[in-house]
């Protein structure tokens, strides 16, 4: 039996890392920046990546749930209880930070022309309020994913470096093969 | 038969006589679309000044003159308006309006017009040519609509460095509607 996921689940977990990671460095950037045409092309390329993010999403499900592999299978009960948690949390939270994002960007009356090329449909109508409300959630769920990505980093490095498990190299084939 | 035909035209004609009409700005508007990065974003104009002088029977004989406080620009976000009145973009300290003036307003069919003049923006005048479309209201007045197109680079609208037409477009498509009272 297979002892890892597969390499299109492996690959698209660190693309999704990297998008992340690229959406929130620009977000963080945009945050305190005059408004330019630089910082138009940013928040342009900012929501492309998290669309981007959220179109893989379906993607990475659907291939997770037929993956035969469980991550967990090695874990104590409360381990495993407090893992599938965590990844559940991932996921939800990878939907709704682009769908906030999303929907603050109908709502403010700028709506996603996907990579300058592609449309996409307005979730809502423009409305002030509620731009400052989706806004508010889009910063919100961010830092609850930020935490969520942080504690689930930890957990690999304890895997590795403490229970020197193999849960890391899991994820990190090429880590293995040196080792 | 001959007296009610004649009260049928003069009341036709009647509330037309008196000119100018009144504008309802609480229900005209006019508004633009540019895109940005490829995005097209609603904007407007929040203050307005409209002169018209037009008989409905004769619209060609009329005049049209549209006066823009360009310092009163929605852009569709507070930081775009303030760099909208900037030197860069309307300049609106030292230009703070954008006048529209008719010259020629010919009909192009029941109900439309083309009508064609001199826009005056940060100090430079082009000609437009605009499609009207006058629709008569209930109870009465009427709506006077339109687009129209304009390249912002003709008005030296947003040079420097929002010269680059990739990332705010040249062309601006611009549409009003403006409601006519007797």
């Amino acid at each position: 039996m297979r002892d890892r996921y597969g390499w299109t689940l492996i690959s698209l977990h660190w693309l999704t890392l990297l998008l992340i990671l690229a959406a929130y460095t620009l977000g963080t950037l945009l945050q305190d920046m005059p408004l330019s045409p630089t910082k138009l092309k940013l928040y342009a390329w900012h929501k492309w990546i998290g669309m981007l993010v959220l179109f893989l999403l379906p993607l990475r499900t659907l291939l997770r749930w037929r993956d035969g592999f469980d991550h967990r299978r090695d874990l104590r009960p409360w381990e495993a209880s407090l893992s599938g948690g965590v990844h559940a949390a991932l996921y939800v939270l990878m939907l709704l930070v682009p769908l906030f994002g999303w929907l603050h960007s109908s709502a403010a009356g700028f709506p996603v022309v996907w990579f300058g090329v592609l449309p996409l449909p307005d979730l809502v109508g423009k409305d002030k309020v509620l731009a400052e409300v989706f806004k508010e959630l889009h910063g919100s769920a961010v830092n609850l994913l930020v935490i969520l990505v942080v504690l689930h980093a930890a957990a690999a490095l304890y895997h590795h470096y403490f229970r020197r498990d193999g849960v890391l190299a899991r994820m990190l084939p090429w880590l293995r093969r040196r080792t | 038969m001959k007296w009610l035909l004649s009260v049928l035209l003069a009341s036709l004609v009647t509330p037309a006589w008196a000119q100018p009409w009144k504008v309802d700005y609480a229900r005209s508007e006019i508004r633009f679309v540019i895109k940005q990065m490829n995005v097209p974003v609603e904007g407007g104009f929040k203050r307005f000044n409209v002169t018209a002088d037009f008989d409905v029977a004769k619209p060609e004989q009329g005049m049209f003159r549209v006066e823009v406080d360009v310092a009163g620009i929605d852009t569709g976000s507070d930081e775009g308006d303030v760099e909208a009145r900037r030197p860069a973009w309307f300049d609106a300290a030292r230009h703070p309006k954008a006048v529209f003036v008719s010259k020629n307003i010919r009909r192009d069919g029941p109900g439309r017009f083309v009508m064609t003049g001199d826009l005056t923006v940060k100090g430079r005048t082009r000609p437009l040519s605009v499609p009207l479309v006058l629709t008569a209201q209930r109870p009465g007045g009427w709506l006077a609509s339109g687009r129209f197109a304009l390249k912002r680079t003709d008005f030296d609208i947003g040079g420097g460095e929002w010269a680059d037409p990739s990332v705010v477009a040249n062309d601006i498509d611009g549409r009003f509607k403006l409601l006519l009272m007797p």
